[in-house]
């Protein structure tokens, strides 16, 4: 077993092996950028193996083994009256592997009613309760606003949400003043999905400087990695791939 | 100039893809490239304020809602607000309620313990991950306000004084998603102070609670993150481990620059080209 250890601390868990790794998977993930190829696929499914594995290996000992094979084998050890409880929630979730069956699927849908009833009882309650404090904030007097800028905020959320709500209005023709308003409402919607937008972009730039950084740290691991990822697209590209005939298309 | 606009239409969008993954990498080659500076917004230096008024041996809850996706934008001001709390001696709860976002956390501890400055924190003492609970965030607070201890089944010191979800004197929530709504909404019936980091995608859903007041303060994004270390290092903190954000702050200005650039020029080309076909 201590071999095995010292295998895995001397290879996967070295330090230098992990930079290497990470720099290598970022910029075959990035080869997707050029064209689809077989090393963006490599790469996509190790993410996804990895994750999974990984998550169901945290999800067995942090939720499985604590909350369901713990609570069982006490129970079967020195069974309390309380444990009632315990076997009922039991029951109660095993009825979703009826899902499975044609014919008995429905008894899946009692847990399935419950958990429905207590989300809505619950969260309706709160959710209302969470508009009025929103709508309330939109009732002080307008004129004893701290500034200039939070009267004219108050006006763009009014007027910007009537008109953008009379943009979908079509109950009438759009002519006249409810042309006017619903105009001012679809030039209100598009200024927050540019600003929705802008900061996507930014988001999505945010993402990528993460592994820019990583790479643009081991400037070494990356130029190596990046030719011979060059190397193998030229190869691959110029003599292996093959663009999908008439015939291909058919037969798919 | 109708040969520019052709050639500029037909620009291979890979030739795009490589000049902004320069216009990221460059500035970490070049960093005396882009010395920008910015101003703190007023959202950021309100989290700041907060922990900044906190006592030595008060503790705050942080929800640590992301996973190594999204670490580029949200670790580091994560780092940047466990730092403040250990610098003003405050105690640290860590709640994971995503599985995948455990190894990041307990790792962004350990780099946190490598720093000289840090290298007396202790888990139990000083900080504890409470790990993952698999059950709805109201559920997890109506237990927390009833023993806030038993609801993670975790030892240490660091419980100590701790009876209930009322003696944590700060909520602050990293996700990049809209997780941190279902602490807001129950904020109102147990009236705790939160606070959130939020990736630029998520933020602007915020902002209506920051309105409100039910929000205390929000970091957002990585310019967010940099705001925050920039208060850091004005208030003392060593420049050297407490720059993440602000390295790559440049690279999102110069890419920023370089999509504006491509933006102007696809607009020119279609106001060229009506033009154009209306003189025709």
């Amino acid at each position: 077993m201590d071999i095995i250890n010292t295998m895995i601390d001397s290879t996967i868990l070295n330090h230098t092996f992990q930079i290497w790794m990470s720099v290598l998977l970022t910029l075959m993930m990035l080869s997707f950028l050029f064209r689809d190829n077989p090393l963006y696929k490599l790469g996509e499914n190790t993410f996804l193996g990895i994750s999974l594995g990984y998550g169901w290996v945290q999800l067995w000992n942090m939720s499985v083994v604590p909350f369901l094979i713990r609570p069982i084998k006490d129970a079967y050890l020195d069974f309390q009256p309380y444990d009632i409880v315990l076997i009922l929630w039991i029951l109660m979730g095993g009825t979703m592997f009826f899902r499975f069956s044609k014919n008995k699927a429905w008894i899946a849908n009692y847990y399935f009613a419950f958990l429905f009833a207590y989300i809505a009882g619950y969260l309706i309650p709160i959710e209302v309760q969470n508009l009025f404090v929103q709508g309330s904030n939109m009732m002080k007097p307008l004129f004893e606003q701290p500034s200039f800028f939070e009267i004219s905020k108050w006006f763009v959320i009014i007027f910007g949400t009537f008109s953008g709500l009379m943009y979908f209005f079509y109950s009438k023709p759009q002519k006249g003043l409810l042309r006017i308003t619903s105009r001012i409402g679809i030039l209100v919607l598009m200024t927050y999905f540019g600003a929705a937008f802008g900061a996507t972009v930014m988001g999505r730039i945010a993402l990528f400087i993460g592994r820019a950084q990583v790479l643009a740290e081991n400037n070494q691991a990356s130029i190596v990695i990046a030719v011979l990822i060059s190397i193998f697209l030229f190869v691959y590209f110029k003599f292996i791939y093959k663009e999908p005939g008439l015939d291909d298309e058919q037969m798919h | 100039m109708e040969k520019i606009v052709l050639f500029l239409k037909r620009i291979d969008r890979r030739w795009i893809f490589l000049l902004i993954f320069l216009s990221c990498i460059i500035p970490f080659w070049i960093p005396s490239l882009f010395n920008q500076k910015f101003s703190t917004s007023k959202e950021t230096q309100r989290v700041y304020d907060i922990v900044d008024g906190l006592k030595e041996g008060d503790a705050v809850f942080i929800d640590w809602d992301f996973n190594p996706t999204l670490q580029a934008e949200l670790l580091p001001m994560a780092e940047q607000f466990i730092k403040q709390c250990f610098d003003k001696k405050v105690r640290v709860f860590i709640y994971y309620p995503f599985i995948s976002a455990i190894s990041l956390g307990e790792n962004a501890l350990v780099n946190i313990k490598k720093e000289e400055k840090y290298s007396y924190i202790e888990n139990g003492v000083d900080f504890i991950h409470l790990g993952y609970l698999p059950i709805y965030t109201d559920m997890m607070l109506f237990s927390m306000y009833s023993d806030f201890k038993s609801t993670f089944g975790k030892e240490g010191k660091i419980f100590k004084g701790i009876k209930t979800f009322k003696d944590i004197s700060y909520l602050m929530s990293f996700a990049g998603s809209n997780y941190p709504e279902s602490y807001i909404l129950l904020q109102r019936r147990f009236g705790f102070k939160m606070g959130v980091g939020v990736t630029a995608v998520s933020g602007p859903d915020f902002v209506p609670y920051l309105q409100t007041g039910q929000l205390d303060g929000m970091i957002f994004g990585l310019k967010g993150a940099a705001e925050y270390e920039n208060l850091r290092i004005s208030h003392g903190a060593q420049k050297k481990h407490n720059m993440k954000a602000n390295a790559g702050m440049a690279s999102l200005t110069l890419s920023h620059l370089i999509m504006f650039l491509f933006i102007g020029i696809g607009n020119f080309i279609y106001f060229y080209e009506k033009k154009y076909k209306k003189s025709n």
